[in-house]
């Protein structure tokens, strides 16, 4: 059981039911021109659909979700039947692009899949990433795959040894070219996986590629900021474009490879006419480093996707307009910019870029992208308030409060929503024991709840597990307390790795899903959350001494090892020395002063007070609160009692 | 301790006649005036420290600090400094320009400070040095701290709890004279491979740890240093722009130089499949002479220390054997422009060419061997 919880994390996702807009950066867009739609790669881990055409209302149509991390690049085939997604969960995905599903999940990549390269005549696509590795794909036999006919064949490229970033074919698939971080461009004949040519010249690494279609000509783009032009049949560099000022991370050529249209870190979309490097101009300024350029059906403008949100369209000039005795006599603005406005806009949302868990290590606040401050409950999976713009450090401070709860869960804000991923060992997800009534989750005195048992069986509340039945032989569903929204996406993976399952809560009924989760659920999950196991209590270990101010009275010098749950608070405390220790057989309230009146006058707090560091306790405060404030350290805990009156 | 100081009798004995052919060797005209070359008796094992402390001997800039602390400070209470600078006094202080003494109050000092050193283990030198020096410093600044102390009221709560393992680097005060010899820093350039944002953070360092490569000089082993690492596969480098883990690229340049550069070269290389730590007596030739190349420039700023600073060799700690936790530490030192080896209590003079043999082995398949471990560079320009 021990490894089995080494090797399993348990995640989910707070956020709402639909999620209308990118939460963060768009890494990647395809176009179906037939049906007028863009389909957008979130690193939010959604793939959106957009309307093309018609006005400027809202143009979303649908959200694709399956993927657990930033969605790194897609290609629509199949003449857009087919949607194929890259991402950083580690996995190629297959969609059912209309209906926008996910048939098939390919788990070949052992890394983030950073790129994808597509051979519309053949119908095949290529994957890579940081595993080094190129995969080939036959799509037809991804979209014929099956629960049953799962088995895929693949050819592989070896011979990179460094991270690759980028890759691109022609569309007959005579050529395939990859870009990596060693600096040169790989090219393969991707019909025998025989390794063609090394071209060397760029200074840094290869972020963008381009294959003209009789796969003669490649266009590169690299972080060294350049772009370079080479002639594959003459295994040379033709030529050298610097235009930008940053590195290149996007790059989209023409259909009769006469021009290239070029983004990245400087968020510049410039045009270059091939043959003369000097003929280029600034089509527009975007608002943060571009990702990807594509063409609207028209191909009279671009689409540009940025590491924000925002996609916008921009038109491009007329190709004949660039000459640069042009360019310079026709100032069409200040900053010789093409463009200003965008043609069409789909605005993004704003992604959580700061957070800090609250004290009582149930609540996060968070800042995002536009400076909004919103109030989360992990342990509900929901958002509890937007506080709008607001001064996120002064709402910090406001809401401190002086409790110490254990950790019992790790954030993780790769998707620009929040992601929380349940403790592994340091940080044990059932180190957190609370009273259920200070959690605000019944008003019985005395009831001790744990966050993450309670968390753990309301996410998988709608299991059918055959075990799910009390000793009475009743079944026994979620905790009793709440539920989680039905949406929430709940993530089992490797730790600190690769994606193994992915469901929403409310969707763990179905029998696949069923036979899914008994075959990806740790046991130590099911204890709690199905066999409903009483997670273990934490001890605190800690000394009991009379203050100096009394010692006198007492001869008890030696320390008392004494051993509570950390959630004792220092009434208990008390009440144990007014007991054991004091004692004092005349006083009524010695016997536990379970019904007598005057226990209630004569309450163990007025009688005895704790201290800890010469700081009196307040009696509510809690053993592992007065640790962590008070004492400081994590050894010696060493509490002074005083006696108030015998 | 009875037996220690038996064999420190036979050694003493033994030294007798090697006292007077060090100082034939050196020639009297030639010897030095007001330098002491003293062995040091070895208490079983304690070769490490031996050789380490020799080498500081003739760090003359710590010298003279340990000296001026013995001097300046009179005795409070016992600390591993205190019977550095007692042993150090006494070196200097003695009526024979050689022979050997016993750092008996040092070991036992040491033995009580430190858990893993209270043993008759051998050690590993470079762990002693790194100890050693970080404590010293540690007590510089908890001394100081107690003289500011003084003037305010006592903090109850902090007794006890002084110096224990590493402390933070003292950015709250002024640097000790620990700091002003041995430390430099080191700035890390970390370019994420996703945004292309570099961010970069100084460090401070004691020693530079190098790897060794076969049939190579430190001047090489610097370079390797300062080579491009990428930060990949579980290693990725957690970006803040990115808010995500992306692979990285990660280099080491240094800022600043330190006034006495030691080198740590890692010969130690844990294996695996023999699940211990193993010897690489790979060559790695050390010049007399060295300037470092893997520095950057800081235009602006006037602290950023000369970057083309050039370093003479005044020290070596050499491990002969086959791991570190066996076989024997000896130290050479250059001394007034002659070398000497210390070999516990015994001291010779021994020609600059004899350094070579201490590069290491060309061959792979012997692994005992004598091989420089800790390389002292002193600047030239040091004032001292």
């Amino acid at each position: 059981m021990a490894t089995m919880r080494k090797k399993t994390q348990v995640s989910f996702v707070i956020r709402d039911e639909e999620e209308r807009r990118h939460k963060n950066g768009v890494s990647s867009l395809q176009l179906d021109p037939i049906q007028g739609r863009l389909y957008s790669a979130g690193r939010d881990g959604i793939i959106r659909v957009w309307h093309t055409g018609g006005g400027t209302q809202d143009r979303y149509i649908q959200s694709m979700e399956h993927h657990t991390d930033w969605v790194n690049d897609i290609v629509l085939c199949c003449g857009g039947k087919n949607l194929i997604s890259a991402s950083s969960d580690t996995t190629v995905k297959v969609w059912n692009a209309p209906k926008g599903f996910c048939m098939s999940t390919l788990r070949t990549h052992k890394d983030y899949v950073r790129t994808l390269a597509y051979a519309k005549d053949k119908e095949q696509v290529a994957s890579a990433g940081l595993d080094r590795a190129i995969f080939l794909w036959d799509v037809n036999t991804l979209t014929a795959l099956t629960a049953s006919n799962n088995t895929v064949t693949t050819s592989s490229l070896v011979g990179n040894k460094e991270s690759i970033y980028s890759l691109a074919m022609n569309p007959p698939g005579t050529i395939l070219v990859s870009g990596s971080t060693e600096k040169v461009l790989r090219v393969w004949d991707p019909r025998n996986c025989s390794r063609l040519m090394k071209l060397k010249g760029h200074a840094d690494n290869v972020k963008a590629l381009v294959v003209s279609r009789d796969g003669s000509q490649c266009v590169s783009g690299s972080s060294d900021g350049t772009i370079k032009l080479w002639s594959l049949s003459q295994q040379r560099c033709v030529s050298t474009i610097r235009v930008h000022s940053e590195a290149v991370w996007a790059l989209l050529a023409t259909e009769n490879f006469t021009h290239i249209i070029s983004g990245g870190r400087d968020r510049l979309v410039i045009i270059t006419e091939l043959r003369d490097p000097d003929n280029f101009m600034i089509v527009c300024e975007e608002t943060a480093p571009i990702l990807k350029l594509c063409f609207t059906a028209d191909q009279q403008s671009v689409w540009v996707a940025t590491s924000d949100s925002d996609i916008r369209c921009w038109k491009l000039p007329p190709l004949n307009s660039l000459h640069s005795d042009m360019y310079n006599q026709n100032n069409y603005n200040t900053n010789n910019v093409y463009q200003t406005q965008p043609q069409h806009h789909i605005a993004g949302g704003r992604a959580i870029k700061h957070y800090t868990v609250l004290n009582g290590k149930r609540h996060i606040l968070t800042k995002d992208t536009a400076n909004n401050v919103v109030l989360y409950d992990v342990l509900k999976a929901c958002k509890v308030e937007d506080l709008g713009e607001v001064d996120y450090e002064e709402e910090v401070k406001k809401r401190f409060k002086m409790i110490y709860v254990p950790n019992w869960f790790n954030v993780d804000l790769k998707t620009g929503m929040l992601t929380i991923h349940l403790g592994q060992d340091e940080t044990d997800c059932f180190s957190a024991w609370v009273s259920a009534k200070e959690a605000g989750l019944t008003t019985e005195m005395d009831q001790k709840v744990n966050f993450g048992a309670l968390l753990l069986q309301a996410l998988l509340e709608h299991w059918s597990h055959p075990n799910r039945v009390n000793e009475g032989g009743q079944k026994v569903i979620g905790n009793n307390f709440f539920n989680v929204p039905l949406h929430t996406p709940l993530i089992f993976s490797e730790v600190g790795g690769r994606t193994l399952y992915r469901l929403q809560v409310g969707d763990a009924g179905g029998e696949t899903e069923s036979n899914l989760l008994m075959e990806t659920v740790p046991s130590w999950v099911v204890d709690v959350a199905i066999e409903m196991a009483a997670p273990k209590l934490n001890k605190l270990p800690f000394y009991l001494l009379p203050h100096s101010s009394c010692q006198s009275k007492q001869d008890r010098q030696k320390k008392d090892r004494l051993v509570a749950n950390d959630f004792i608070q220092c009434r208990k405390v008390a009440e144990h020395v007014v007991e054991k220790i004091v004692g004092g057989g005349d006083v009524n309230g010695a016997s536990a002063g379970k019904n007598s009146e005057d226990s209630v006058n004569d309450s163990p707090e007025e009688r005895v007070e704790l201290l800890c560091c010469d700081q009196v306790l307040d009696p509510n405060m809690d053993l592992r609160t007065v640790r962590h404030f008070i004492w400081k350290s994590s050894v010696e805990f060493t509490l002074h009692y005083r006696v108030l009156k015998q | 301790m009875s037996i220690c100081q038996d064999l420190g009798l036979n050694f003493q004995q033994r030294m007798g006649a090697n006292i007077s052919q060090l100082e034939r060797d050196i020639g009297s005209e030639q010897f030095p005036p007001n330098e002491h070359y003293f062995g040091l008796v070895n208490f079983g094992n304690t070769c490490y420290s031996n050789s380490v402390l020799q080498a500081l001997y003739f760090c003359r800039p710590f010298r003279e600090k340990v000296l001026e602390y013995k001097a300046k400070n009179k005795r409070t209470k016992e600390t591993l400094l205190t019977c550095l600078a007692d042993l150090f006094y006494s070196i200097a202080t003695q009526k024979k320009k050689v022979g050997s003494i016993a750092p008996k109050k040092f070991i036992a000092r040491l033995r009580k400070e430190k858990e893993e050193f209270d043993n008759y283990m051998q050690q590993d030198a470079h762990e002693f040095l790194n100890f050693l020096i970080n404590h010293i410093n540690e007590i510089i600044l908890a001394e100081r701290n107690q003289s500011t102390l003084k003037l305010q009221k006592t903090d109850g709560t902090k007794e006890g709890v002084t110096c224990n393992g590493t402390l933070p680097q003292s950015q709250n005060s002024d640097p000790t004279w620990v700091h002003e010899i041995f430390q430099g820093t080191l700035t890390s350039e970390t370019r994420c491979l996703n945004c292309e944002t570099v961010s970069s953070k100084d460090e401070h360092f004691f020693d530079l740890q190098v790897d060794v490569d076969q049939n190579t000089s430190i001047t090489h082993c610097l370079k390797c240093f300062s080579d491009t690492e990428t930060l990949c596969n579980d290693n990725k480098f957690k970006c803040d722009n990115c808010s995500s883990y992306q692979e990285a690229q990660k280099r080491m340049r240094v800022k600043k130089l330190p006034l006495i550069l030691a080198l740590h070269l890692k010969r130690f290389k844990y294996m695996e499949q023999y699940n211990r730590h193993i010897k690489v007596s790979h060559r790695v030739v050390f010049p007399l002479e060295l300037r470092l190349f893997n520095t950057i420039d800081v235009p602006q700023s006037d602290d950023a220390v000369n970057p083309d600073r050039l370093y003479d060799l005044v020290a070596v700690v050499v491990h002969c054997g086959s791991g570190p936790n066996r076989g024997h530490y000896i130290s050479i030192v250059k001394s007034h422009g002659f070398w000497l080896l210390f070999d516990d209590d015994m001291v010779d003079k021994i020609d600059a060419s004899a350094i070579e043999d201490f590069y290491g082995l060309t061959s792979d398949i012997q692994k005992s061997s004598e091989t420089g471990y800790i390389l002292f560079y002193q600047s030239r320009d040091a004032s001292c």
